[in-house]
């Protein structure tokens, strides 16, 4: 068989990792028939991710952290964006503590939330087209190359 | 596409202040006892679920602004007065320890959320 | 492994976090929708924040009694006695975007403990105590301290008699909240500086008491950064 390039590699791992990332109950679902979906399912489903206040949780070691520079630009990038009206702290919040998702609710860092949301309210609010965002990601990667 | 005119009103004045007056008279006065609505959630809430359907006491007439569920979407001509509510503990958890009971939580709601008890 | 001579890498591996970052501030910056001026200046606002007004402001409450009723009824106008204005501080002169102009002073009393939280996000009074801790902006606080908040403010060491009432404040809308704490004993005859130095972040947040013999909140692991923020 022959080698896979590293772009390949990373695809096939790519695949892999998103194969298991599913929605737990600790029940693999699959787009479920509508009667294997219960109101209580439904209501879980549905519901707005940021909205933990009450759920147990078990006792953990209370940490400080030392803030990234991309985690204060973005910070910073996300008021100057409400400060010139692209959107509104509440928009922000809508979008990056629900609209998100679940599953990267939980599993991505705070700061990698309000990063992706200022980078989807660009192309929202069509200030840019995605083809846009896609080459300038892909110039920026370059430079690190 | 166009901008939100958000710096226009609130230059100068800030935010919630640049609402005061728009919402009418309120509907409930402190010391009321009301209960939290369970309005339906879908897309996007400010009203936690622990606090839906539980009796809570009206502590402070806090400020107008337009909902949280309606400001999400840069819908800002509704403006609701905002409650500032204390609810107990006991009547939060079921498993709460009465040996505390005078623990409370407080919190802010729009009016749209309160009913009288 | 064949890659047992690889030359050290010419730069530090960079994540795509910070790939993204810069894309998304250049296009932002390219398509007018803030200047590279905006961002430096609401930058350099940033780093004028930090707790020593609320502080203050606390210590200014505990000597001055009429003070202390402004406060507690008006914190956007107390704040300013500390320096501190909400809605002009800030390049945008409407407050900052996140913040909004509406502190609320939580009055401590002898049966009556405050602690905030905000379970929805992190919201935090950022223009007179700077940002927030991240242990603050975690799941885990967050679910945890509303409901069970005795367990929670024992593991950051603070015990309650059972009769003093324990309040929760779930930050969760416009107003933003600083706790004003029990003068501790000990403290008689102090001076406005004296004061303000015992009141820690912690003691703003509700997680601590101030005590005449804390000048800093305990300290905790730090979980560094790869690429940290540097100061100028």
């Amino acid at each position: 068989m022959a080698k896979l390039s590293p772009t390949r590699q990373k695809v096939m791992q790519h695949l892999n990792i998103v194969g298991q990332l599913q929605p737990a109950l600790h029940v693999e679902t699959h787009a479920p028939y509508p009667d294997e979906v219960n109101n209580a399912y439904y209501k879980a489903y549905t519901r707005s991710p940021h909205d933990v206040g009450g759920e147990p949780d078990i006792s953990i070691r209370w940490e400080e952290k030392e803030e990234e520079e991309w985690e204060h630009n973005t910070f910073i990038t996300c008021e100057c964006l409400a400060w010139r009206g692209v959107w509104n702290a509440e928009e922000r919040r809508r979008r990056q503590n629900v609209d998100l998702g679940q599953t990267i609710y939980l599993g991505m860092p705070y700061y990698g939330r309000w990063l992706l949301s200022a980078a989807r309210i660009l192309v929202d609010k069509q200030e840019i087209t995605l083809t846009e965002l896609v080459n300038k990601i892909a110039e920026v990667k370059k430079r690190y190359e | 596409m166009s901008k939100s005119h958000h710096a226009e009103k609130a230059t100068g004045i800030g935010d919630p202040q640049c609402f005061k007056g728009e919402a009418g008279p309120p509907k409930f006065k402190v010391g009321d006892k009301v209960r939290i609505k369970d309005l339906p959630d879908i897309f996007y809430t400010r009203c936690q679920m622990y606090t839906r359907g539980t009796p809570a006491t009206v502590a402070e007439i806090v400020y107008e602004s337009p909902a949280a569920e309606d400001e999400a979407w840069d819908n800002t001509e509704q403006v609701e007065w905002f409650y500032s509510l204390v609810f107990k503990q006991r009547d939060l958890w079921p498993e709460y320890p009465d040996a505390y009971t005078n623990d409370t939580v407080e919190t802010e709601l729009s009016e749209r959320w309160l009913e009288p008890a | 492994m064949a890659e047992k001579h690889k030359p050290a890498p010419m730069v530090d591996e960079v994540s795509e976090f910070e790939i993204l970052e810069l894309a998304v501030r250049e296009l932002a910056i390219e398509k007018g929708l803030f200047s590279a001026d905006d961002h430096r200046r609401w930058s350099e606002y940033m780093e004028t924040v930090g707790p020593l007004p609320a502080a203050r402001l606390v210590a200014k409450a505990w000597l001055d009694p009429e003070f202390k009723k402004l406060a507690v009824s008006d914190g956007v106008k107390a704040s300013l006695e500390v320096g501190i204005d909400w809605i002009n501080d800030m390049p945008s002169n409407f407050g900052t975007p996140s913040d909004y102009c509406n502190l609320r002073v939580l009055e401590d009393t002898p049966k009556l403990k405050h602690v905030v939280v905000c379970t929805l996000c992190s919201c935090y009074p950022r223009p007179i105590l700077g940002q927030s801790p991240e242990w603050y902006r975690t799941p885990n606080y967050r679910r945890r301290i509303v409901r069970w908040p005795r367990q929670v403010l024992a593991e950051f060491g603070l015990q309650l008699p059972e009769d003093v009432e324990v309040r929760v404040e779930d930050s969760n809308q416009k107003s933003r909240f600083i706790v004003l704490p029990m003068r501790p004993e000990g403290t008689d005859g102090w001076t406005e500086e004296q004061l303000t130095e015992i009141v820690t972040r912690d003691c703003l947040i509700g997680v601590a008491m101030p005590h005449p013999d804390r000048k800093a909140d305990d300290m905790r692991p730090v979980h560094p950064a790869v690429n940290p923020v540097k100061h100028p």
